[in-house]
């Protein structure tokens, strides 16, 4: 799986979260979960959860620390996927 | 240094599922997670620890100048009275919470005396600027002063330590 591919899959599961539109419609790597989105913090546990679910792969404590952009969780997520 | 957390219950009622699988042990400790499993109200008790987290977090996070996603490292007690304690990297805060309603709000101190001089300010007194943590004018001294805004929900609250 590609980088494109993984934004596209990573930016369904941040959908539901968002209360940004116009943000979420210009995602980019550079998109700040909370900054941008305005997603709730603890809304950040279900993105993790739905990313080890999607992706079928294990977040532990380390990685999750970083999943604040759109690009730490891509670089979390291929990591994994290698 | 001070910094504040509200909850609107019933927005987080719509917004979470803190019983969905694996929710709660990527937040909370081994200790918290058995506190909340021996709660007589399990949903307030995981409310209370997490915006005890997010509270403290707020001064460690100007504290250090991190910026992470680490509420697990965030150690929280909490007394009967909603009087807590979160521990993180060797740092101690203090917090106190108030329930009233749908609203869980709780304040986190770095020093405990500091507890008993928090105040309710508008959040239209805070400021905040560029590369600039929040902070309000201290209508007494005229000196800039800490603050913090937590929103969610129906509530928004700001907070200052009064210096008189």
């Amino acid at each position: 799986m590609d980088r494109e591919q993984i934004i596209g899959k990573l930016k369904a599961i941040v959908k539901p979260y968002s209360t940004n539109e116009d943000a979420y419609n210009h995602l980019t790597e550079d998109t700040d979960f909370i900054k941008d989105l305005n997603i709730n913090s603890a809304n950040l546990v279900d993105i993790v959860l739905d990313v080890e679910e999607a992706f079928d792969v294990v977040i532990d404590n380390a990685d999750m620390e970083k999943m604040l952009t759109v690009r730490a969780s891509i670089d979390v997520i291929e990591s994994k996927l290698v | 240094m001070i910094g504040n957390d509200v909850i609107d219950i019933a927005a987080a009622r719509r917004e979470s599922n803190w019983q969905r699988r694996g929710f709660l042990k990527k937040i909370f400790t081994i200790d918290e997670q058995l506190v909340i499993a021996s709660s007589a109200d399990p949903e307030r008790m995981v409310w209370t620890l997490w915006s005890m987290k997010e509270a403290a977090y707020k001064i460690y996070n100007r504290h250090t100048g991190i910026r992470a996603f680490i509420p697990h490292w965030f150690k929280c007690t909490v007394n009967a009275a909603d009087k807590g304690v979160a521990t993180c990297d060797g740092l101690r805060f203090y917090t106190k919470t108030l329930i009233e309603g749908n609203m869980i709000h709780t304040v986190a101190v770095n020093m405990p005396d500091n507890l008993n001089n928090v105040q309710l300010i508008s959040p239209t007194a805070i400021i905040k600027e560029a590369n600039l943590l929040p902070y309000t004018i201290c209508q007494i001294s005229g000196q800039a002063i800490a603050a913090s805004r937590s929103h969610h929900g129906e509530f928004d609250l700001s907070v200052c330590i009064a210096s008189h």
